[in-house]
């Protein structure tokens, strides 16, 4: 039974609920004390020392029904094993009389029609065939041909092949009820691994996808991959947010204010129990994205946006405005609309045209130039690939003597920022930081950057 | 902290749902399972609900049903160790070093040179930091009771996450280190903990981890149905299943404040005092503000209220 509950356990950390060993032993600890014997209770006590929110106890309880749906057989056959094999000779001695008896294990096994025995064998051969270890959908098959080995079936094919060269009838009925048989196994085989599969495995793999998700460059993910990423970005969004709003206790450090001390004190006959302290306010900062949104840069400003207003709980006041020819403030559109509305209806929008940066640059003076102060973060997404257009660097120096920071973000490798029409030589003395940033583990860094700097 | 006076009270689950219910308070196999596992392990309970489930009302029942003192300590930002563990009387430690001052003659009298005199003295001062002069706060409290007691560590999400660290010796080994003193290790019986939060925020991993995690959810019709059966006795069946049902009902809308077991058991006893026998459009219309408790909501559901009357009477009614 222990070792059921370890690879329950398991089960559990695949469906992505943290258990620690101390939990473990906890559980333990608790399933020795209600007992194995009634399900319903141990499901409970387990509920109570294994998953600890809300969403993993949902969790749990998926995992709990689909794990003990079968794993209750092999549960069992520790202490099983040693009855089955008395019981297996009764019907084995008693076959029906005008028919032959089999001779394979297994052949016997199947025309007794004893599901649980067959059951168990079918769990034992998983074991030995290490199904727990599935990781992708593509081996289904192969592990089902390895159970299907480890129960005998090469035995059973053999004596197949060898009743069917015979001319008995007897024989030939034989070999059509093994037959039958066989496939019937085989559809079963096939049910105990795809529950596994999705036991053991199904995370496994998505892991695998989200891991390559991560990594590949925004602009090569295709629109299906889109859904996949948003629950990543909203995934890192989260972490993100329940680092950056964790509470943290200022302590009394500093200066003295002496006025205010002096005042309060009065009272006290100027003795000094209650001090003041000075204390600092700080403002609220701003963010400004800027999103270049032409065809080449389109998917990155898509995320670096999803990204950027996912995290509202702690980068508050974000303004965004997207251009390729001329530039605009698309704020509004997510305030109204949801989030991904608002990305299209922005890409939609302002993704015709040529890319004109000294434009689009004149065009942010315009609209909020006075806004821009030392508190602000100015975040500019693109290519700097200006057409050979003028870049008139000047408008960018403007920015970078009003603002806090300027980071400017290319999704081209540090390589092509300096050939052709890109225009990133002119404007690099002007940015506080210039990173490529094409993959969501790029976002992420400048995100997490971002959080502590505006903070 | 197993007593055999209890014995009888958490033999098996069943038996702590039921002794639970003689003390009024009404409910599942999770609930229960926690309480046996709490009691047989000395685990922690860490409670997680919505707002009015009952989380504070298990600890009371608990301790009501052991008959033992219940110690509470209710969280809040800002709360620190002097006013949760221990405080030293500084009072009482002022007036005997006045004390001191004045017997101080004596005391040094015959004293051969500094270091015999400071040797004197020094017996003195570790008198000032002895359990003598101790203010135990809840914390230490409960440890130093001796039949045990059920500590109720209330809306530990509302303190600062330094606090929560501090709970974690308590938690994991039941003693709390004082280090003008040593360490406070709990008596013989054990005492009961239980936590509860309205996750306001995430608490942490390592205070999860040493805990029993129960989370009592809004309850299904039928469990509703019997709390309000043991906590209004006196109400008609048909109107409480109206009122049940309605409720349940509400809980479904999209509410700021969705009404909890506490609003129910209210409404119940306000119904019962203007003498309904059944649920009408104007009977609720008057007692909504009993339920909901804004105004936003009170005016979303006004306008729902017939149709809502309508589901949760029945036809025949």
């Amino acid at each position: 039974m222990d070792r059921t509950l370890i690879s329950f356990i398991q089960a559990l950390r695949n469906a992505e609920v943290r258990i620690s060993p101390a939990e473990t032993l906890d559980a333990f600890a608790a399933a020795n004390l209600v007992g194995y014997s009634q399900r319903e209770a141990l499901k409970q006590a387990l509920w109570l020392t294994l998953p600890k929110t809300p969403d993993e106890k949902a969790r749990f309880n998926l995992c709990f029904d689909r794990f003990f749906d079968h794993a209750t057989l092999t549960a069992d056959q520790d202490e099983l094993d040693p009855e089955p094999t008395e019981h297996s000779q009764e019907p084995a001695g008693e076959p029906p009389q005008d028919a032959r008896c089999a001779q394979s294990e297994l052949g016997q096994m199947l025309l007794r029609g004893d599901s649980a025995q067959l059951s168990l064998a079918m769990a034992q051969a998983g074991r030995d065939a290490n199904v727990s270890a599935i990781a992708l959908f593509t081996q289904k098959g192969l592990f089902a041909r390895r159970v299907m080995d480890n129960m005998g079936l090469a035995d059973l094919n053999a004596e197949i092949s060898s009743l069917e060269a015979e001319d008995e009838l007897s024989a030939v009925q034989l070999a059509q009820a093994l037959r039958g048989a066989r496939e019937r196994l085989r559809t079963q085989v096939r049910d105990f691994v795809e529950r596994e599969f999705l036991l053991h495995a199904d995370h496994d793999g998505r892991r695998l996808r989200e891991e390559l998700l991560k990594r590949i460059k925004l602009s090569n993910i295709d629109r299906r991959n889109f859904k996949h990423l948003k629950t990543i970005v909203m995934r890192m969004a989260k972490r993100l947010e329940t680092m950056a709003t964790r509470k943290r206790k200022v302590f009394r450090r500093g200066h003295l204010h002496v006025p205010r001390t002096l005042r309060s004190n009065m009272s006290c006959d100027g003795a000094l129990f209650d001090l003041h302290w000075k204390s600092k306010k700080i403002g609220r900062p701003k963010i400004f994205a800027v999103c270049d949104v032409s065809g080449s840069v389109a998917n990155y400003a898509r995320f670096m946006l999803m990204f950027l207003y996912s995290l509202e709980a702690v980068v508050p006041r974000v303004r965004a405005f997207a251009f390729s020819s001329h530039l605009g403030e698309v704020t509004g559109w997510f305030e109204e609309a949801d989030l991904e509305t608002a990305i299209e209806r922005t890409l939609h929008e302002y993704s015709g045209g040529s890319t004109d940066y000294a434009r689009a640059l004149a065009d942010l003076h315009d609209l909020c130039l006075d806004e821009i102060d030392h508190r602000s973060t100015i975040i500019l997404l693109g290519d700097a690939r200006n057409n050979y257009g003028d870049p008139r660097q000047g408008l960018l120096q403007t920015l970078y003597e009003r603002a806090r920071r300027i980071i400017w973000l290319n999704p081209e490798p540090r390589g092509n920022w300096f050939v052709g029409d890109a225009e990133m030589r002119s404007y690099l003395p002007y940015c506080h930081q210039a990173r490529v940033c094409n993959s969501l583990e790029h976002l992420e860094r400048l995100m997490s950057d971002l959080v502590k700097i505006v903070r | 902290m197993t007593s055999p006076a209890h014995e009888g009270l958490v033999h098996s689950i069943e038996m702590v749902v039921d002794s639970l219910r003689t003390q009024g308070y009404v409910c599942g196999e999770q609930v229960g399972t926690a309480v046996y596992l709490a009691y047989h392990l000395n685990k922690p309970v860490l409670v997680e609900g919505p707002p009015g489930v009952g989380k504070t009302e298990l600890a009371k029942t608990t301790a009501a049903m052991f008959n033992l003192p219940l110690i509470r300590l209710q969280c809040y930002e800002g709360l620190d160790e002097a006013k949760a563990i221990y405080e030293w009387k500084y009072g009482k430690q002022l007036l005997y070093t006045q004390v001191l001052k004045e017997t101080l003659e004596d005391v040094l009298q015959g004293a051969k040179g500094l270091a015999d005199s400071v040797r004197r003295l020094h017996e003195f001062g570790d008198i000032f930091f002895s359990e003598e002069f101790l203010e135990p706060r809840p914390l230490l409290k409960a440890l130093q009771e001796e039949q045990g007691c059920v500590l109720l560590i209330d809306e530990v999400d509302k303190s600062d996450q330094e606090f929560e660290s501090l709970l974690l010796e308590l938690l994991s080994d039941y003693q709390i280190s004082i280090p003008e003193i040593g360490t406070v290790k709990a008596r013989a019986v054990l005492p009961m903990v239980f936590l509860t939060s309205n996750n306001t925020r995430e608490i942490s991993d390592a205070l999860k981890r040493r805990c029993l995690h129960l989370y009592i959810p809004f309850p299904d019709a039928e469990l509703e149905n019997r709390i309000v059966e043991v906590r209004v006795p006196d109400i008609p069946p048909s109107l409480r299943a109206q009122l049940v049902s309605f409720i349940q009902a509400l809980r479904d809308m999209d509410l700021k404040k969705v009404p909890a077991i506490s609003e129910t058991i209210d409404w119940a006893r306000t119904l019962l005092l203007l003498h309904a026998d059944r649920l009408d459009d104007e009977l609720v219309q008057d007692t909504l503000s009993v339920v909901l408790k804004f105004q936003e909501d009170i005016e979303n559901v006004a306008l729902e209220v017939p149709s809502l009357v309508r589901r949760a009477v029945p036809k025949d009614q």
